[in-house]
């Protein structure tokens, strides 16, 4: 009799707050899959070649499970009140018919416990799948293969997924039994314990409403100004301001609502029973719909920001080479190739390779300024003549450090540029051409560079007067993309043994032989070669060698590691708001369902009040998403400004990339959460329209 | 003279065949237009059952409520929600006025729910709230107001669309015997000035005694039936007591 009860409130419990019961999967799916990262197959490869890095990441999960139990406790124990709140005069009842306490509390424990076992069964297979899925389609689009996929099941995921998921579900259900258990039967019994809330003057709220504002303002100015990147205080303050503001700005609220009641004078359908009740939510539960706001804020940035990451890693660069060797085994650097080939052809390995070149780097070396061998103030001064914009301005202060440049001998370049497929470069030999990397520049900077170089400006170089031609160059020299060049000079062969005193470092790049047919299989084949130079132990002889395999691991890691962590966040502090919310909204309709029936009795038709209900949800919803919205904007230019800048420079098109997919997937979800609980509502609705019994 | 609402061999049943309550067992009753009709009857009587079926609260088995020529088994989802509104006031016990707003909102629900203007309504609010003495307090909410108060603001609620009935259900059960006198005193006025035409369930024999006439219910059949004539109210509510007190003393004592 009493499993039986216990089974049927558990299922009462799941029916009646069906939103909850759905998050709690949701919650457990997410916990699997941040637990599992390491079993993914991205991540298992990308731990052969980059082990610090994966290590390094793999020990923040921890700290990431950690912040997500906070976050899920915050849920659970929201929902759980709120669901036990509804129950207090059936536990009252339950204590009248002479139920002990502790047999009570068993019945609410092992309720709690059988939604949750339930939950776990749903949910775990559900993120097994979902894992798998996704280590799938980030091999497939990383361009792994996957047929060594294997099914993985990480158990330790498992175990921590179900005791944190245990844990917080218990620790809330103690703090709130503990509170229920504490009154007395009377208090219990009699229904809703509403506490009226203080109401204020008008003024008070305004006040508050344009306080906030004026906060929200300056966090936002600090924030896209880029100051509160400056130093961990003025962080600090720029997330105080808004928090404070978003807080102030909700409490206030109700006065600018009550606004929109005196506004409806047309005296529409329900308008004003409707803004009442949106002003009854928004008065009891501004603190929640400012946090749930936040919430949404910080989901919208996690994802702006993984999204942005993402993408400034894709920026396409041609890939001409395969591998670059270092060879310090040799006896000097001209030697350095012929080294290297013999140690190859002894081990079988040089037929691999179609090409084998030297790449040249080096310095002016018999200067007599020191380090300030070059000059070039004519290209200042036609740059000055440009008409005053940010790129110039960039470019003034980067070329005004350039003095001493790298220098690049001009038939490796070519060997290069061939091999690139791109045509070679002719210069005099009292010519260079500028080489930029395209890490430290752009097209537009790039634009009013070229403009400047073919008008053949003279610069000075080690007091040689040299002529800059051609356009700026910037393949990649070698295979490393972390190595870039900001500024070098590519000069003709004699001139460069001739600056660098033939005191030069050599890279040897080399490149595969593409096998007709074979075309998909370069990573296996990189990966090989990989293994076979492992085994020849390159190092003892003083070769080291990199990769493009090494090279992509190393930017796909970044990536992997950002946009999975911050998707993942966003798409937690997304659940999260919108669960809290919906759950509200429900539990405070379920209050006053009462209304409604009055409503009923004074005529309102079914569509009526599901239509009034279904305003005050979008209201609800809605207004917590746009301030979130509002706050985002200023949020994707704040990221821009710190942290994604480096790498983007704020190209537009990229801010609108990211702020649309930011705005789809806050469509999505607002969308289907929106859906679920306007559909929730007409159901509770329609079981008003049947009339109880009422003594 | 045609009646406003006839009420024919009205029967009600709850629940399924082997536990089956019949709250309503075959009542039939007129009410004429200005009447004011109490209805009367201790707990489990079925009253509460009649009026919701009047109200169309609830469905009746059998039988029918013929309200001005129109059988309200016929009405369908909004001409229901329409004689829910515009036919029908209806008082309840608890005021049921909506907390979160404001007196005057509260009073102008109806107009809202039916498409009236405010600015015939304002007119019809003002008249209401002077004669119920609530022009004071249309703009605070219910948790400020008196319970006497909250009844005189429903009562205006109930009325403000000129409704051709007045369904009152214990409209003094939450009141003090003071509020009770005063919104009885209201209701007959509103009835005698405006004849407008009031049902109303009751147990209490103080409130029945402003009534016209009242029918007493038991078991779910009308057993009896007292007219107040030209007699004064207090004689009147002797009667009353006399016919409760036979009604306590069980079927054996039916006259």
């Amino acid at each position: 009799m009493f499993s039986n009860l216990i089974l049927k409130n558990s299922k009462r419990n799941r029916k009646e707050n069906g939103l909850f019961f759905g998050s709690l999967v949701i919650s457990i799916v997410a916990f699997y899959i941040i637990l599992s990262l390491s079993k993914q197959d991205v991540m298992i490869f990308l731990a052969k070649m980059e082990s610090d890095a994966v290590n390094q990441l793999l020990l923040m999960i921890p700290v990431f499970y950690g912040m997500t139990l906070g976050i899920l406790f915050f849920l659970i124990y929201f929902a759980c009140k709120y669901q036990l709140e509804r129950r207090r005069k059936e536990v009252g009842v339950y204590l009248m018919m002479g139920m002990r306490r502790s047999k009570l509390f068993i019945m609410l424990l092992a309720e709690d416990l059988l939604s949750s076992i339930l939950a776990l069964v749903i949910g775990l297979p559900i993120a097994v799948l979902l894992s798998e899925l996704i280590s799938l389609v980030t091999a497939k689009l990383v361009g792994m293969g996957i047929i060594g996929h294997q099914f993985t099941f990480s158990l330790s995921a498992v175990c921590f997924t179900v005791a944190g998921f245990l844990v917080i579900k218990l620790a809330a259900f103690l703090i709130l039994s503990g509170k229920i258990s504490r009154q007395e039967i009377g208090t219990l019994l009699a229904s809703f314990s509403e506490k009226e809330k203080k109401q204020r003057p008008a003024f008070v709220y305004g006040t508050c409403t344009v306080s906030g504002m004026i906060m929200l303002a300056a966090a936002y100015a600090v924030a896209i100004q880029g100051i509160a990147w400056y130093a961990p205080d003025k962080m600090l303050l720029t997330l105080v301001l808004g928090l404070l503001g978003t807080i102030l700005l909700f409490y206030g609220m109700r006065a600018l609502i009550a606004l929109l009641v005196k506004a409806g004078k047309t005296n529409r359908k329900l308008h004003v029973f409707s803004f009442r009740q949106i002003q009854e939510n928004v008065m009891h539960q501004s603190t929640s719909m400012a946090i749930s706001s936040l919430l949404i804020l910080a989901a919208l940035c996690c994802f702006g920001a993984g999204i942005g990451i993402a993408g400034t890693s894709r920026q396409a660069e041609e890939h001409v080479m395969d591998y670059t060797f270092q060879d310090y085994g040799a006896e000097s650097s001209q030697d350095a190739l012929s080294h290297l080939k013999t140690v190859l052809k002894e081990n079988d390995l040089e037929s691999q390779f179609s090409q084998l070149f030297e790449m040249r780097i080096g310095n002016v070396r018999n200067g007599e300024n020191g380090n300030h061998v070059f000059q070039m103030d004519s290209v200042m001064e036609s740059l000055e003549g440009f008409t005053q914009s940010e790129d110039r301005d960039v470019l003034l202060n980067n070329l005004g450090y350039v003095d001493y440049p790298y220098l690049i001998c001009l038939s490796d370049y070519n060997r290069l540029l061939e091999a690139a497929g791109k045509p070679a470069l002719v210069l005099e030999e009292n010519e260079a051409a500028v080489y930029q990397d395209y890490d430290f520049t752009t097209e537009s900077r790039m634009d009013i560079l070229n403009r400047i170089l073919s008008e053949h400006p003279e610069t000075l170089l080690n007091g040689n007067s040299v002529y800059l031609t051609g356009k700026i160059q910037s393949v990649d020299l070698v295979t490393d993309r972390s190595i870039t060049l900001s500024f070098a000079l590519i000069l003709p062969d004699e001139q460069f043994l001739q600056y660098t005193n033939g005191e030069y470092e050599v890279y040897i790049n080399g490149i595969l032989k593409r096998e007709a047919g074979k075309s998909g299989s370069l990573m296996t084949a990189i990966s090989d070669m990989n293994a076979r130079l492992d085994e020849l132990c390159l190092e003892d002889m003083g070769i080291e060698y990199e990769s493009f395999l090494q090279n992509i691991g190393r930017q796909l890691f970044y990536m992997v590691a950002a946009s999975y962590i911050t998707i993942y966040l966003a798409i937690i502090f997304l659940v999260v708001a919108n669960t809290i919310m919906g759950v509200q909204f429900l539990m405070n309709q379920q209050k006053t369902g009462r209304r409604y029936q009055t409503l009923v009795h004074l005529g309102a038709t079914y569509k009526d009040i599901c239509l009034s209900a279904r305003k005050q949800i979008n209201w609800f919803m809605g207004l917590p998403v746009f301030v979130a919205t509002i706050s985002s904007i200023f949020g994707v230019k704040a990221l821009f400004a710190g942290l994604l800048s480096s790498g983007t420079n704020g190209a537009e098109w990229e801010m609108l990339l990211v702020s649309t997919a930011m705005i789809l997937l806050l469509c999505v979800v607002e969308y289907i959460y929106v859906t679920i609980i306007k559909r929730s509502s007409d159901r509770y609705l329609l079981t008003l329209m049947q009339p109880q019994r009422e003594e | 003279m045609e009646p406003i609402l006839n009420i024919e061999n009205l029967t009600k049943t709850y629940g399924n065949v082997p536990n089956q309550t019949r709250a309503l067992d075959g009542i039939t009753f007129q009410v004429m237009p200005g009447e004011f009709l109490g209805i009367m009857g201790s707990s489990g009587s079925g009253k509460s059952t009649l009026l919701n079926c009047i109200a169309t609260v609830i469905k009746p088995t059998g039988g029918s409520i013929v309200m001005e020529g129109r059988n309200l088994q016929s009405l369908g989802g909004k001409e229901l929600a329409q004689y829910r509104g515009k036919t029908v006031g209806y008082l309840f016990q608890n005021f049921e006025l909506l907390d979160n707003l404001t007196g005057r909102e509260n009073v102008l629900l109806p107009t809202s729910l039916h498409d009236v203007t405010e600015k015939e309504s304002s007119l019809r609010l003002e008249q209401l709230a002077e004669y119920l003495e609530i022009t004071d307090v249309l703009d605070k909410f219910p948790a400020q107001m008196s319970g006497g108060q909250r009844q005189r603001v429903a009562a205006a609620r109930a009325m403000i669309l000129h409704p051709k009935l007045i369904l009152a259900d214990e409209p003094t059960g939450a009141l003090d015997s003071k509020n009770a006198k005063n919104i009885m005193e209201k209701l007959s006025g509103l009835n005698r000035d405006e004849e407008a035409t009031i049902l109303m369930v009751t147990h209490d024999s103080n409130a029945a005694s402003f009534c016209k006439r009242i029918l007493f219910i038991q078991d779910g059949v009308i057993f009896h039936e007292l007219r107040r004539g030209d007699e004064s109210q207090q004689d009147f509510y002797q009667r009353i007591l006399k016919v409760m007190a036979q009604l306590g003393g069980g079927s054996c004592n039916v006259l």
